[in-house]
């Protein structure tokens, strides 16, 4: 049986570097899998490395049996994986609404020719893609809030916003980097039960973090990430509870 | 009343180019110097093509309209493939350059003196000789290039480019061609700098290549951050304010030969003014 | 022969272009701000020198003083432009176009008052000549390719081994590093800014004195040099050095074949060329 997803002798040097080496790993279909490990440890490098971000000096991926070796970061989008950001990224000056359409593939007038010669055409597509933004904000609970400014979002809204933006590219394999970062409470009990959501629905997450009450909330599998390399694979109770890993990420027991 | 036609003619045509400058500076946010260059390019190409009876006003003015998107696709394409400042470099090239262009190939542009005689505007049959009529042909134009730019502004692509301003890399991240649509803004903005350097042929009678310059690209620029950025207001306010200007000028005490150098100090410290206390111009978006 | 004496003045000038580069590199790679109002102190540093000889001064007091008030001057704009803008947070458009603005300004007010036509410097000093091998070289040509050789040594020095020197290199590299440590970056942007201020009169009030003097001339030796800076690698003194020495010897070799009103095609064609092949220039440094 192929692998969902297959990240095989993955090697990245960045100078005097050795960012990834030798990376291998697989993510299981409909699951969520969190990567963690110390700072440095390579999870965003391998992130950039599978949505073509950067190409690897050696090793390659694969994505439901086809490589994704050389493809440009449209393409793989297309093939079906996108990736959010530790730092957000959003479009401070646009709406909710307009974050989430911005994703949204295959519009009509989404070009000039397009967009002026067929106004009309235009507008209809412009209809159905602001549905279809509707659906995905309410999907992650934002519904109520599409018509605001981003720069008028509370920071837990802003996570949930990042997500709401992969879902509309129609993504089923979704890497999210540090989704729960610097939320509390209510916020980050929201994101984590949009995550068991997202799951429920078949879809397969990669989730880069940092917190290990999420991790053993949220995650099927742990994969643990050290100097570029795959160290540890296994259930989080065993990954968290782990005192050699834990000399690693802390320098004492978690 | 002929000195209204004039301005208003003349203040229409700015309003197309300005739409260009907005687009690309405005819009996607490249900084671009070499505004003036592609609209010399399209006022010599009908120029060329009316004085030479090679083809009609119509054909000529979709001449000008498709050389402009040429020439602004091959130039920016090298340059928008790496980062912003390398197409600072690729924008002033390309504006001195085509003074050079302007100024030494005689044989296709007159040279330093230009390219005189060009004939009026003959649509349908009907010569539009009258300033009356100058005024309505530049508004007509003017007024599908807003219908345009309106259009795009609310379309999924004007989103786009919106997004591509914010942040290339999120963008990109979300399955979307940046570079594509950047292209594509750049080969738009050519279009409406054709058809409006086709139109200040006609208008003009005569081509000179001295309003093609840096400065002329400055004054552009000066239209789009004191009418405003991104917006279609900025885009008709800046033209009409800009072009009155020297109106005021003719108040206070200049003599003539400084006069030509006081007004384009004056766009530049208008640039600078507006950069420091009202980046959104008078009605438009924070630059 | 004339192709010695062609290669010899693309040396001559090529140096004093390199100084044009190597201080721009300077502000360039630390402040990250595309400072096209050098252009404008490169030329008012000549018609300062002008004034000084027209006021009785011999010309060569230039060489002392047109540097302390670039200096000034330079301080200036970085304290009261540029640093209020970027606390605005103001985007690197912003920042373009303000500093365009200041150009625009600068040559206008110049154009304004020593009118726009060509100034020529009369100290019969200039006119001193010697031959070597077949060549005649004027003493302002030797003067020009001895002190900008002394100049870019200074600044080597400098960078290398003071604690300014070191204080930059810091800033450059990691501008927000230095910015949350105690580095201080505004205090090293103001004496950056200063200290190329001062590099550039020394081409301007040279060149000046070869060739004359015009106000719009600067910017395209801006543009040549900014061309050599990115070509010869960002951060790299010596890359930018040697690129502009090149760039203005295939400039003068290019008058064998065509007319010298052409010869930023050949600016532009380098630029080109290094945009497809080799975007990061020669020498590059790392980060």
């Amino acid at each position: 049986m192929t692998a969902y997803l297959e990240v095989q002798g993955v090697n990245k040097r960045f100078g005097g570097l050795q960012a990834l080496q030798d990376c291998s790993f697989t993510v299981g279909q409909g699951r969520i899998t969190c990567l963690v490990g110390p700072n440095g440890a390579g999870k965003t490098t391998i992130f950039n490395a599978i949505t073509g971000a950067l190409r690897p000096d050696s090793g390659h991926v694969a994505f439901r049996g086809a490589a994704l070796s050389g493809l440009s970061t449209q393409a793989i989008v297309r093939a079906g994986i996108a990736r959010s950001f530790q730092n957000l990224r959003l479009y401070a000056e646009l709406t909710v609404l307009d974050n989430v359409a911005s994703a949204i593939p295959g519009q009509f007038g989404e070009e000039p020719l397009g967009a002026l010669f067929r106004p009309f055409r235009t507008a209809a597509g412009q209809r159905r893609t602001r549905a279809a933004a509707m659906d995905t904000l309410a999907h992650v609970g934002l519904a109520d809030r599409a018509g605001t400014h981003v720069r008028n979002l509370s920071y837990g809204e802003q996570k949930l916003l990042c997500i709401a933006r992969v879902l509309a590219t129609g993504a089923k394999l979704l890497l999210l980097d540090e989704p729960t970062s610097g939320l509390s409470g209510a916020a980050l009990e929201a994101v984590l039960g949009l995550l068991r959501r997202l799951r429920d629905e078949g879809r397969t997450q990669l989730i880069v973090e940092h917190n290990t009450r999420v991790v053993m909330a949220v995650a099927d599998e742990v994969l643990f990430l050290h100097q570029g390399h795959l160290m540890a694979q296994g259930t989080p109770a065993a990954i968290t509870t782990d005192p050699a890993l834990a000399e690693i990420y802390f320098g004492g027991v978690l | 009343m002929d000195y209204f036609y004039s301005y208003a003619t003349l203040a229409a045509i700015y309003v197309v180019l300005g739409l260009s400058t907005n687009l690309l500076v405005g819009i996607v946010g490249i900084f671009s110097v070499s505004q003036a260059a592609i609209f010399g390019v399209g006022a010599y190409v009908t120029g060329y093509c009316l004085v030479n009876e090679v083809v009609g006003f119509v054909p000529a003015m979709l001449l000008s309209a498709l050389a402009c998107l040429l020439v602004n696709v091959v130039v920016t394409l090298p340059a928008l493939r790496v980062s912003g400042d390398y197409f600072v470099v690729t924008s002033f090239g390309i504006q001195l350059l085509a003074t050079a262009v302007f100024t030494n190939w005689t044989g296709a542009t007159g040279g330093a003196s230009g390219l005189p005689g060009v004939p009026p505007a003959s649509l349908l049959g009907t010569e539009l000789v009258e300033a009356w009529q100058n005024l309505a042909l530049a508004l007509g134009l003017m007024a599908l290039c807003c219908l345009l730019f309106h259009l795009l502004l609310r379309s999924p692509y004007g989103r786009l480019l919106r997004a591509v301003r914010e942040d290339e890399l999120a963008v990109a991240a979300s399955g979307k061609g940046v570079l594509r649509a950047k292209v594509g803004a750049a080969a738009l903005a050519g279009v409406f700098g054709g058809v409006g350097g086709s139109l200040y042929a006609v208008f003009l009678s005569f081509v000179d290549p001295s309003s093609f310059d840096l400065n002329g690209s400055v004054l552009l620029l000066t239209m789009v951050v004191v009418g405003g950025a991104r917006t279609l207001l900025g885009s008709v306010i800046g033209p009409f304010l800009l072009l009155a200007l020297p109106q005021v000028l003719t108040m206070v005490e200049i003599p003539t030969t400084a006069a030509a150098a006081a007004r384009q100090g004056l766009y530049g410290a208008l640039l600078i003014a507006f950069m420091v206390f009202r980046p959104q111009g008078l009605a438009g978006e924070k630059l | 022969m004339l192709l010695l004496q062609l290669l010899v003045n693309g040396l001559v000038t090529g140096c004093a272009l390199a100084v044009v580069s190597f201080s721009f590199s300077l502000v360039y790679s630390t402040t990250r701000v595309f400072h096209v109002v050098h252009a404008g102190l490169y030329t008012l540093a000549g018609y300062g020198a002008w004034s000084l000889e027209r006021a009785g001064i011999p010309a060569w007091w230039g060489l002392v003083v047109l540097p302390l008030v670039c200096a000034g001057l330079g301080a200036l704009v970085q304290l009261w432009l540029y640093a209020p803008l970027e606390q605005r947070r103001a985007t690197h458009l912003v920042m373009l176009i303000a500093s365009l603005g200041l150009l625009a300004v600068v040559q206008n007010a110049i154009a304004a008052v020593y009118t726009p036509n060509i100034l020529q410097f009369t100290d019969p000093w200039r006119a001193r000549t010697v031959a070597l091998g077949g060549v005649v070289l004027t003493a302002v040509q030797v003067a020009t390719v001895v002190l900008s050789l002394v100049v870019f040594g200074l600044t080597l020095l400098l960078t290398r081994r003071t604690l300014l020197g070191k204080r930059i290199r810091a800033v450059a590299s990691n501008p927000f590093l230095a910015e949350i440590t105690r580095l201080r970056p505004g205090r090293t942007y103001v004496a950056v800014m200063a200290l190329a201020s001062a590099l550039v009169a020394v081409p301007g009030v040279l060149v000046g004195m070869d060739l004359g003097l015009q106000p719009y001339g600067g910017t395209t030796v801006l543009l040549t040099g900014t061309v050599a800076v990115i070509a010869g690698g960002i951060g790299s003194l010596g890359g930018a050095f040697l690129l502009s020495v090149i760039i203005t010897v295939l400039q003068n070799l290019s008058l064998l074949v065509m007319p010298g009103q052409w010869s930023v095609g050949i600016t532009f064609l380098v630029f080109v060329l290094f945009m497809l092949l080799r975007p990061r220039g020669l020498f590059a440094r790392a980060g």
